[in-house]
């Protein structure tokens, strides 16, 4: 039965690979029956093929080092009736456009409102850190369930919501209510924006969501307008003569954690034009350095920028009286993004940060060369008080 | 009958040791330092100070004075402990000192979370911590001493404070099951130790009640000495068990708890200094051990604290990792060379 249907299928494709073959009309990259999406620029960890009446949708590295390779089928529901796939071959099939999910991450929220599908969200875990005031007020007139945590998701819950599509996230690997929700037939799809190496690339996941909603070209307009912006903000940045010296981050205990100059963090301080101090580092996750060693090199740094989760200037001082010793600190030039919270304090830039890299860059502009950007109001960063 | 005559050589070679480490110590680290700007930040004003100068006098010289005091503290609270229990095993967190500080700081860390605001704002201060810690362990000693009271039998003791240790492991774990990850992730590095965030006024706090705990150890030496004979010999001797149990008891918690809140959960020393210190030294009797437990465990600190730095990187290791991955092997070493352990 199964091998008959595939066979079908085989014929189908076969039959309309024929049909493009007359229509001189489009433009083929491959002669196959496959047509290669290439709409995606900048990311790595997913891809969206077209095929004849479905998409598939390949997520190649949910999370760092990930082996496996997931694929899943975005296909009408109509369609769905009339194919039958290989189940071994994809590891979900989801009928677009979806019209409830239950995401995981506040990195998957601006996605959401971006494509106007803020009310598809009906689950989330840890509500309080979503920030977004019209996914609030959906919160708040109780549209949205409270799933818990992410490392423990509320089972019972999610299956009673029984939404189209769960949006996932693994850190290493999957996760165990995850495992016991694809069970249960509802499609898990792994998202993973936060394993791409560039602020773009990280943003360009919105196309991954445009997808699901069948809104791809809403996407791609979408992503457009924040990269045009991105690269007019780096262009302007590469005007400047004067690059000020940065250092970031802050101790726990006598270790002193920074970005390294491959993360995203550093990228943003080198499209700003800045002489972040520890841009030539190349190491895996962030530095972890000793006090002495930022204090001889850091000390006379001309900015701060985000000081870990410290929230005051007394905050700082009162954690380690050495902060007090730096020039920035004694300047007042520390910034962070740590005060810009939404309602119920979830910080605004964790769950924006990603899908806005213009935003975040500008923010940086604005700091470190004030006169590029004179009416600009930064959107993340604040001056330490 | 060894009289202490016979051991002022190796006690005048560790002393000598001792300072030189203690130098060493200090002129090692992530920035490379002249030996004469040592000698220089000790003599110049605090106000005046270059980087260098700065890094010696609030920096490495807090976090040797630091390693001093884990070391010997730790050390002779574990020498205290596998006396009073008659148990090589045994180590200065076994009265559950350790778990009690763990929860006071999971409290801290964890409990923000689930206790809401007043605990958040609780943990801007440095002192949250330790005021927390001290706490922790402090109810977990009350509930031994109480205990200890009630009970004739010392391994009574001993498995009550395993069961504390359960206890809190299990309230920990209850509260990580509800926290975010930054929150674990400070908790989790607590874990790991440290020995160079302290300040000098912390410093000085630390030095007192670690001072009032050595205090009580030294006035404990004649109860130890007696109670290797067996608690029922020492009873025949005149000995007042239940006090010299109390003095051994408060010593070491008022050394343990205090190191515990301030430089974290340090590993091995407490089990590991007593053994060398009895292998080297060949002696059971305390008033010459404590002193060479204190030698021992503060010599031993400073090199794991110079080698935990890296010298001249920019990086470095947590103390923890040291302690047990050079200290555990030359343990192994001692007792397999000897063939016997001194106990």
């Amino acid at each position: 039965m199964l091998q008959n249907k595939a066979f079908l299928l085989l014929l189908l494709s076969f039959l309309l690979f024929l049909n493009c073959k007359e229509d001189p009309g489009i433009d083929r990259k491959l002669p196959a029956l496959i047509q290669e999406d290439n709409s995606i620029a900048y990311a790595e960890g997913f891809s969206i093929t077209n095929h004849s009446n479905f998409k598939v949708l390949t997520v190649n590295n949910p999370w760092p080092k990930a082996e496996k390779t997931y694929k899943y089928v975005l296909i009408s529901k109509e369609d769905a009736a009339k194919t039958s796939f290989m189940k071994d071959e994809y590891d979900g099939i989801i009928i677009t456009p979806v019209t409830s999910i239950v995401v995981t991450s506040t990195t998957h929220i601006p996605a959401l409102e971006l494509l106007n599908e803020e009310n598809s969200l009906i689950g989330f875990p840890g509500s309080d850190y979503i920030s977004s005031e019209k996914i609030r007020q959906r919160i708040d007139n109780g549209h949205v369930r409270e799933l818990g945590k992410n490392e423990g998701l509320n089972t019972e819950v999610l299956l009673e919501l029984n939404p189209n599509v769960v949006v996932g996230f693994g850190v290493d690997g999957t996760s165990k209510s995850l495992k016991t929700i694809s069970n249960a037939r509802i499609p898990v799809i792994y998202n993973g924006d936060w394993v791409e190496k560039t602020p773009l690339a990280k943003a360009e996941w919105i196309k991954f969501f445009g997808a699901l909603y069948n809104k791809e070209k809403q996407a791609d307009s979408v992503f457009k307008t924040i990269e045009t912006n991105y690269k007019a903000a780096k262009q302007l940045a590469q005007t400047v003569t004067e690059r000020p010296t940065v250092i970031s981050g802050a101790m726990y205990k006598d270790v002193w954690y920074l970005p390294n100059g491959t993360s995203t963090e550093a990228q943003f301080l080198k499209d700003a034009n800045v002489d972040y101090l520890y841009a030539d580092t190349k190491s895996q996750g962030s530095l972890a350095l000793s006090f002495e060693a930022v204090f001889e090199k850091a000390k006379h740094a001309n900015l701060w920028l985000s000081p870990s989760y410290y929230s005051s200037m007394e905050a700082l001082q009162t954690a380690n009286t050495h902060y007090t010793q730096f020039d920035a600190f004694k300047n007042n030039a520390i910034y962070t993004f740590a005060n810009t919270t939404g309602k119920t304090g979830g910080v605004l830039y964790y769950e924006l940060g990603l899908s806005r890299p213009d935003l975040v860059l500008k923010d940086i502009i604005k700091i470190c060369h004030p006169d590029l950007l004179p009416d600009y109001q930064t959107y993340f960063f604040k001056p330490l008080k | 009958m060894i009289t202490s005559k016979s051991y002022t050589i190796p006690f005048i070679v560790l002393a000598v040791l001792l300072l030189l480490l203690f130098m060493v110590n200090i002129s090692l680290g992530s920035v490379s330092i002249a030996f004469n700007t040592i000698i220089d930040s000790f003599f110049t004003n605090s106000d005046s100070l270059n980087n260098h100068q700065y890094i010696i006098q609030n920096y490495r010289l807090p976090k040797a004075i630091t390693a001093v005091l884990v070391g010997s503290g730790l050390g002779i609270s574990g020498l205290l402990m596998q006396t009073l229990f008659r148990n090589p095993l045994a180590g200065p967190f076994v009265l559950g000192i350790t778990s009690g500080a763990s929860l006071g700081v999971a409290l801290v860390i964890l409990g923000s979370s689930i206790f809401g605001g007043f605990l958040a704002t609780f943990l801007l201060t440095k002192w949250s911590l330790v005021i927390a810690a001290s706490l922790g362990s402090f109810l977990v000693l009350l509930l031994v001493l109480i205990v200890s009271s009630k009970v004739r039998d010392t391994m009574a003791i001993l498995i009550i404070g395993l069961m504390f240790g359960s206890i809190t492991a299990a309230i920990v774990s209850v509260l990580s099951y509800f926290s975010s990850a930054e929150q674990l992730q400070q908790y989790i590095f607590w874990g790991f130790g440290s020995l160079g965030d302290l300040d000098w006024n912390e410093v000085t706090i630390f030095a007192i009640i670690y001072g009032i705990g050595i205090l009580f150890s030294i006035l404990s030496i004649k109860g130890l000495n007696t109670l290797l004979l067996g608690e029922n010999y020492a009873k025949s001797l005149g000995l007042n068990i239940k006090q010299s149990r109390l003095l051994i008891i408060i010593a070491t918690s008022l050394l343990a708890g205090t190191i515990t809140a301030f430089a974290g959960p340090i590993a091995f020393i407490g089990l590991a200094i007593p053994h060398v210190t009895r292998q080297v030294f060949n002696t059971s009797n305390h008033k010459i051990l404590l002193p060479a437990v204190f030698l021992f465990g503060a010599i031993i600190m400073l090199i794991c604290d110079s080698i935990a730095q890296l010298p001249n990187t920019d990086y470095m290791l947590p103390i923890n990792a040291i302690t047990s991955l050079f200290g555990a092997p030359i343990v192994v070493w001692l007792l397999v060379r000897q063939r016997k352990m001194v106990f």
